[in-house]
């Protein structure tokens, strides 16, 4: 019996298969703490989605899920530097098998580069997680939240300008 | 109109990049902060990757002429690749066309060179390749320009021929120089004779002993070597089997065709002047003609015969044919007009061979289906050909099944010995 269907090679069949795991994984991270069941069945289905259609926007639902469920929860040791990684390393998997249909055979060369990047991506983790244990929010001046404020909305806006269709 | 689209990825590294980083600072959630980190970097990258070109996509076939099995590549010609990290192409199937790599999509980096996608035709005729969707991507997959749809170009595949030769002298060669001994006498190498010398006789053609021993000159005689007009008459009426390709079972029509061609080929390379009738809805007639130039006709011609289920059989073949001219009839022998139109020819005193190229399309199943009622038909059309090729071969005209080299060496000789006999005229 044929697993596979016609010219999916298995490089991008593990490719999709990490877009289901990598997240479910994230999430399991919390045990012995069990997520709520809601959030479970709503990461394993989006991630399933997101394995299906991996060039979709549905891609960011199982993200924001588990990173939100973790923001919720403000667990702030070891565990959150595996899920940044897990949770980069599943958009960088998705990010390799969206470059064509499933036909498309994985670049070794893009594959490389790929993995490359995701390190240097990585770069901020550790940086704003020390930063997150070892500041205290409460000494910060409070120009400087301001300041933060001000920063994400004009990072927000200059996205908008961005993304925006040429128009000729 | 295309233009350079985000990417679902730069999508999503900005949703949960600028979206993550900027809740988790409005709302105090830093952990949100933290793991959103990553995808501000591929976020803010991505979106500065943004190329400003409006590149012009364009493919083209390394040849628009091929043989059967014979490969040629797609190349890919972008005017403008500044920002342009990867590019990819799918393209789409065709019928009868292999593709490298099999499934069409292929991929690559820019610095690695554009990609490229061969095709290799498996049958003859006119095969639309090079349909095709491009998509450029700029670095850190943040922008793509297309996909873009590239039309298709037609291409058209010739007849692989066959491996054929043949040694036998075609009967009646009735032209000017060539390669077969003809009956007439002339300059050739063919012993026909020795005769007294007259004047205007070469002096290299003195027969020294004999004129010695009768004490005149004498001198020997040779036969002409001329070349022959061949006429090849193509019945694509029908096309009975199921075709794979060069690599897979032939059909009638493929059998027709590749046996067409490869006759084609080896009386123009012997120097024959080669003529080509096609029976068909669109039927074509190429007049008598030699050399390299002709050949290619002749296959061009060979590769834009279709069959059409409306076409109707002729009463007569209307070759135009000389004297001296020998007739092929290429046919699976289906047809009881065309039988009937091969039998007037052959009534007719022109040298006719039927090349039977039924193959296996008539092959009918002796098991337990033997008498369901397709088989039944089949049965049934291959008693009546049978009983149409023995009339025929009681006329006088040869029928010959086509197996490739050498297939028309017996007849052809029985054909020339025939020519040989003095005819009494009414």
């Amino acid at each position: 019996m044929q697993l596979l269907r016609p010219g999916v090679t298995p490089p991008v069949v593990v490719l999709r298969a990490l877009l289901l795991v990598l997240p479910c994984a994230a999430l399991a991270l919390a045990l012995p703490v069990v997520p709520d069941g809601l959030v479970v069945t709503a990461v394993v289905l989006s991630a399933a989605g997101w394995a299906w259609f991996p060039d979709h926007a549905v891609g960011a639902a199982p993200l924001a899920l588990v990173a939100g469920w973790w923001a919720v929860h403000a667990v702030v040791d070891w565990r959150l530097l595996v899920v940044g990684v897990l949770l980069t390393a599943a958009h960088v998997a998705a990010t390799l098998v969206s470059y064509g249909p499933a036909t498309l055979a994985v670049d070794a060369h893009l594959a490389r580069l790929w993995v490359v990047r995701g390190l240097l991506a990585l770069l901020p983790l550790p940086v704003t997680w020390l930063a997150v244990r070892a500041l205290d929010p409460a000494l910060a001046p409070s120009w400087l939240w301001l300041l933060t404020g001000v920063t994400v909305v004009g990072l927000l806006l200059v996205t908008a300008r961005l993304t925006r269709p040429e128009t000729r | 109109m295309t233009s350079w689209q985000p990417t679902p990825a730069l999508v999503r590294a900005c949703l949960l990049g600028l979206g993550g980083v900027g809740f988790g600072i409005v709302l105090g959630q830093e952990v949100l902060a933290v793991l959103c980190a990553p995808f501000v970097v591929l976020a803010a990258v991505g979106l500065a990757g943004r190329p400003r070109a409006r590149p012009e996509v364009t493919s083209r076939l390394d040849h628009r002429r091929l043989h059967e099995g014979q490969g040629t590549t797609s190349r890919l010609e972008v005017d403008d690749l500044a920002g342009v990290e990867h590019v990819t192409r799918v393209a789409a199937r065709a019928a009868h066309v292999a593709s490298q790599p099999t499934y069409g999509a292929v991929g690559s980096l820019v610095p690695d060179g554009l990609p490229t996608v061969g095709f290799s035709p498996r049958r003859w005729g006119r095969r639309a390749v090079g349909a095709e969707n491009v998509a450029l991507t700029s670095q850190w997959a943040g922008w793509r320009w297309g996909p873009v749809h590239l039309p298709e170009t037609s291409l058209v595949v010739q007849p692989m021929t066959a491996p054929y030769d043949s040694r036998a002298e075609v009967p009646q060669p009735d032209g000017l120089v060539g390669r077969h001994r003809s009956r007439r006498v002339g300059s050739g190498t063919e012993f026909e004779g020795i005769r007294l010398f007259a004047s205007g006789d070469r002096l290299k053609r003195i027969n020294w002993p004999v004129s010695l021993r009768t004490g005149e000159l004498h001198v020997v005689t040779t036969r002409a070597e001329q070349d022959a007009g061949v006429w090849l008459v193509v019945d694509a009426l029908r096309d009975i089997g199921v075709s794979g390709g060069i690599d897979g079972h032939a059909s009638t029509l493929d059998l027709t065709v590749r046996a067409a061609a490869a006759l084609a080929e080896h009386h123009v390379r012997t120097g024959d002047r080669v003529g080509l009738l096609v029976v068909a809805a669109n039927g074509a007639r190429v007049p008598l003609g030699s050399g390299p130039r002709h050949l290619q006709r002749l296959l061009g011609t060979l590769a834009r015969i279709r069959t059409d289920a409306r076409s109707a059989p002729p009463e007569r073949l209307d070759l135009g044919t000389e004297s001296g001219s020998v007739v092929h009839v290429l046919s699976p022998m289906l047809s009881t007009p065309l039988v009937t139109a091969a039998a007037s020819l052959q009534r007719g005193g022109t040298s006719l061979v039927v090349v039977d190229t039924l193959g296996g399309g008539l092959t009918t199943d002796d098991g337990a289906g033997r008498l369901a009622l397709p088989n039944l038909a089949m049965r049934m059309q291959k008693v009546e050909r049978d009983d149409r090729l023995r009339r025929l071969a009681a006329l006088g005209a040869p029928v010959v099944p086509w197996h490739g080299p050498g297939t028309l060496d017996t007849v052809l000789q029985q054909l020339a010995r025939r020519a040989q006999v003095p005819r009494v005229r009414a």
